[in-house]
């Protein structure tokens, strides 16, 4: 072992770095922006999940409680009607409403609370802060009750999803996804960042081949392997891991190709702007780690930031996981608007990153 | 009129940045010779081939090929560009290789041919990456070829290959001259230079003499053209 020999080596590599600017500068800012997004959504001032109230109480307790609630800052309320309830839930205005029976008060004097909470149910984070709240509530009217033991039975009802559901059946649908974009966007960054350093993109472009020629066959090809993994995913999830489906297996299918399409694409736009496979990869953490963040896919894009909840509107894997679970989760079918607009923003996005891709080829050949 | 010329390049100036890699170049290749582009590493003659083939844009001054004004990718269809390295997907088949640019230059066959041609039909199905370095230069070749292109352009397309197959090469160069093929090749091999019908010598992006190797000697008043561009080329120094 010579401790000259390793130094050189040590010092070859800080010497590599030292001009490689591009690479320096994503690995220190890569982290702060990657650590910072996680910190604002996590310590951030969270946005209140919209919860309605339905007050049928003929007694004074059920307005005890709902201005208990009123008072939380875990949810934002509003009162509605009980028969509006279910339709806000759908077109997404409301993520819970609760009902206070009619006898809510006279269930208090019997020791056994039962309110309804009506949840949308698709996404388990934004569940969580409700029943916290109501909690909260109750424990608050439990000691307003003096001499008495209140149970509190809450009875749950889902638009969307069972209690039988666990967290991969919530997961998996965005998670499948995540892992077609994912691996499509790696292997399109990295092989055509190949043709450009083994100098057939040159030869490529003193051919008579035409600018869309090139970016559109390249997405074929990359788009027929893509699907083809994307057939094993959404197979390996249904009846290996059987993930519950309340869709349309052709549908899933359908997202999952629109979800590689826009990956494809965006590995080659992407391309143009590193000059190594090195430099390629850095990009993995930048653009997926805050699209993973962001996208709902963790946490709900309801309760994040505000500020955080623009920029998840302008992702489009945002719009794609919320077609996946909008399929999986909900049984959409396109006849839903919902479904609809995120089929049409992930669509649109990869008619965009055509456009990009095919506009800067020509930059940078050698 | 320039569309006697295969090649006419007109004053042509491009810069990097600050530095000057063509100045004021003017040259023009007859059709159906071979044409030399002389001139030490770095001198410009990559830069001036890929302003030819339409991969770069001059600053200042017109690049005019078969016709055509550059950059124009209609008239890529009848130019066969070979690379200084050897360019090719090194993942699939000699085959394959030659099958796909012939594929993209609009050519239905010919691949046969261009493979016995450069000595490879035996290897064809050998893939690229297990290739000994002069037989890629000769896959690379094949490549450039494939479409019988009007008029070719190579990169010092001997570098890494053997002398009997260097011989080999300029002898088939020769052979598709005479057929009309034009051929612009770069070198900073002397011996080859000799080859050229006619050559260009290119020093700090500028075009220092031009003319047959004898013109150019004489012109030098030297025996062997080395000396001569030796000579030429120290006189630009002083």
């Amino acid at each position: 072992m010579s401790g000259h020999r390793v130094a050189a080596i040590t010092r070859r590599l800080m010497q590599g770095f030292r001009r490689d600017r591009r690479t320096l500068a994503l690995l220190f800012v890569a982290p702060i922006i990657i650590l910072g997004l996680l910190g604002y959504l996590l310590r951030g001032s969270a946005s209140a999940p919209a919860v309605g109230i339905a007050n049928q109480d003929s007694g004074p307790l059920g307005a005890i409680v709902t201005n208990s609630l009123d008072q939380s800052s875990l949810i934002h309320t509003s009162t509605i009607a009980a028969s509006d309830g279910d339709a806000k839930l759908k077109d997404g205005t409301l993520v819970a409403y609760i009902v206070f029976p009619t006898d809510f008060t006279a269930q208090v004097q019997s020791g056994n609370v039962a309110p309804q909470v009506h949840l949308e149910g698709s996404q388990p984070g934004e569940d969580s802060p409700v029943v916290q709240a109501l909690q909260q509530a109750m424990i608050g009217l439990s000691s307003q009750v003096a001499g008495r033991s209140v149970h509190f039975q809450p009875q749950v009802i889902r638009l969307y999803g069972s209690s039988s559901y666990d967290t991969l059946d919530y997961f998996g649908a965005a998670f499948i996804g995540l892992v077609v974009f994912f691996l499509v966007f790696v292997i399109t960054i990295v092989s055509f960042l190949n043709e450009r350093s083994q100098g057939t993109l040159e030869r490529l472009m003193a051919s008579p081949l035409r600018r869309g020629e090139i970016v559109l066959g390249y997405m074929i090809g990359f788009t027929v392997l893509a699907l083809v993994q994307a057939a094993e995913v959404l197979v390996f999830s249904l009846a290996i891991l059987k993930v519950q489906n309340q869709g349309n297996v052709a549908l899933i299918f359908g997202m999952e190709a629109l979800m590689a399409i826009a990956a494809v694409n965006l590995g080659i736009f992407l391309s143009m702007f590193a000059r190594s496979e090195f430099q390629a990869v850095q990009f993995i953490p930048l653009v997926i780690v805050p699209q993973m963040l962001l996208s709902g896919i963790i946490f709900p894009v309801t309760t994040e930031p505000k500020v955080l909840q623009y920029l998840s509107d302008v992702l489009p894997l945002t719009y794609a996981v919320d077609g996946m679970r909008d399929i999986m989760v909900k049984g959409a079918d396109l006849t839903w608007p919902a479904l609809q607009l995120d089929a049409g923003v992930v669509a649109g996005f990869c008619v965009l990153l055509i456009v990009a891709g095919t506009a800067t080829l020509r930059r940078r050949i050698a | 009129m320039s569309d006697s010329y295969a090649v006419d390049v007109d004053r042509v100036t491009r810069r990097f940045g600050a530095f000057t890699a063509l100045d004021g170049v003017t040259l023009q290749v007859r059709r159906g010779e071979i044409y030399g582009l002389l001139g030490p590493n770095g001198a410009g003659k990559t830069t001036l081939i890929r302003l030819i083939v339409g991969l770069l844009e001059a600053q200042s001054g017109t690049v005019t090929v078969l016709g055509r004004r550059m950059p124009d990718v209609g008239v890529l269809r009848k130019v066969g560009y070979m690379t200084q390295q050897a360019a090719l997907y090194p993942a699939i088949s000699v085959e394959e290789n030659v099958r796909f640019f012939a594929d993209i230059n609009g050519a239905e066959d010919g691949v046969r041919e261009v493979l016995e041609l450069v000595q490879l039909y035996e290897r064809r199905g050998s893939v690229v990456a297990t290739l000994s370095g002069g037989m890629r230069q000769r896959c690379s070749l094949a490549c450039a070829l494939v479409h019988r292109p009007e008029l070719l352009l190579l990169d010092e397309p001997t570098v890494g290959v053997d002398p009997q197959l260097r011989v080999q090469f300029w002898e088939d160069f020769r052979r598709m001259a005479a057929a009309g093929t034009t051929i612009v090749v770069s070198s900073h091999v002397m011996d080859e230079a000799e080859r050229c019908q006619r050559l260009g010598l290119i020093q700090f992006g500028r075009l220092l003499a031009e003319g047959t190797p004898s013109e150019i000697r004489a012109q030098a008043g030297k025996q062997n053209l080395e000396d001569a561009f030796l000579e030429l080329a120290g006189a630009v120094a002083r």
